[in-house]
């Protein structure tokens, strides 16, 4: 981690982040953005991991439906990772020292991994629905990664 | 007859709303159940709107959809009544001093005045335009503004943190 140091005190000291601190404004707007993109993204993962269980949605593929949300899935991405990182250059120091956020960013990474991986490979097989053992760890997995991003995240206030 | 500020206060000082804003590890699991918890209210809920505005599976019957998604954004909501509860039950003094919680509790009183229009008329008509592409006017209109205000309730959630 030390050898990281050098890139958080870089992050805490650009125009982004002093700019972010000294508004009082920016931090509520771009927080609330990134709680907006939280809904949309968890909320994906949460009917997309229904939809693998077998629980709802059940006349129309996983492959169908993901298909669908994927547009949903990596714009919110793409926003929480924006929102994410000016969030994030405004406290770098803070958050070097923060137990919950290096927890947040060891499942973010695991969960940016598996989502390109195995879920993505799921949710665009065609027989997916016919292998329940599959889909049905591939959602827990989705879930608990992405969950533990956000546990992570909202922690970060606390801890 | 007590007034709303003495209400608020006399909520706050019971034994169970300090005991719940002192302890250190219930106040953060609430609020954190609180807020993963709009994954499966709002995040589910959204699916179902955007279905009534036409943006979204439009192929799919909107009764399928409603009846896949609609119980477990039910769920979602219990969960976040329960802990939303909760969470002003410990605070209300601090609820009852934030503009954004007044903001939050009439936005939520659209919401449900949305919800209960939407399924007292049209929803009880749906056999006619269930398939329809697009839906009718006032189905979209009923999904668009739940979109609207539901960004609303959870901007000024998340503001009552912060005092302007």
């Amino acid at each position: 981690m030390q050898l990281l140091f050098p890139f958080f005190k870089w992050c805490d000291g650009t125009w982004v982040g002093e700019t972010i601190r000294g508004s009082k404004y920016a931090f509520p707007v771009i927080e609330a953005i990134h709680l907006l993109g939280l809904t949309v993204l968890l909320g994906v993962m949460v009917i997309i991991g229904l939809r693998l269980f077998g629980f709802i949605l059940k006349h129309e593929s996983t492959r169908d439906l993901a298909t669908d949300l994927r547009p949903y899935t990596w714009t919110s991405i793409v926003v929480m990772l924006v929102t994410g990182f000016l969030l994030f250059a405004s406290e770098a120091l803070k958050c070097y020292d923060s137990s919950s956020f290096r927890f947040k960013m060891a499942c973010l990474i695991l969960a940016l991994i598996f989502q390109v991986t195995i879920y993505h490979k799921a949710t665009t097989s065609i027989d997916v629905d016919k292998r329940p053992g599959f889909a049905r760890l591939t959602a827990i997995l989705a879930l608990v990664l992405w969950f533990g991003v956000g546990l992570g995240g909202r922690a970060i206030g606390f801890l | 007859m007590m007034s709303l500020f003495e209400i608020c206060q006399w909520l706050q000082n019971t034994e169970f709303g300090t005991s719940l804003r002192e302890s250190i590890w219930m106040f953060p699991i609430v609020e954190s159940t609180h807020v993963l918890g709009l994954s499966i209210s709002v995040g589910t809920l959204l699916w179902m709107d955007l279905r009534l505005t036409g943006k979204f599976m439009k192929n799919q019957p909107i009764s399928k959809v409603s009846n896949s998604v609609l119980p477990w954004t039910l769920v979602g909501f219990t969960i976040m009544t329960i802990t939303g509860v909760l969470l002003f039950w410990c605070q209300a003094i601090k609820a009852y001093n934030s503009i954004f919680f007044k903001i939050k509790i009439a936005l939520l009183f659209l919401a449900a005045v949305n919800a209960i229009a939407y399924h007292t008329t049209i929803y009880r008509r749906m056999d006619e335009w269930d398939k329809a592409s697009p839906p009718p006017l006032q189905a979209r209109f009923a999904g668009w503004f739940s979109i609207a205000l539901w960004i609303g309730i959870i901007v000024a959630g998340r503001n009552m943190a912060y005092s302007f």
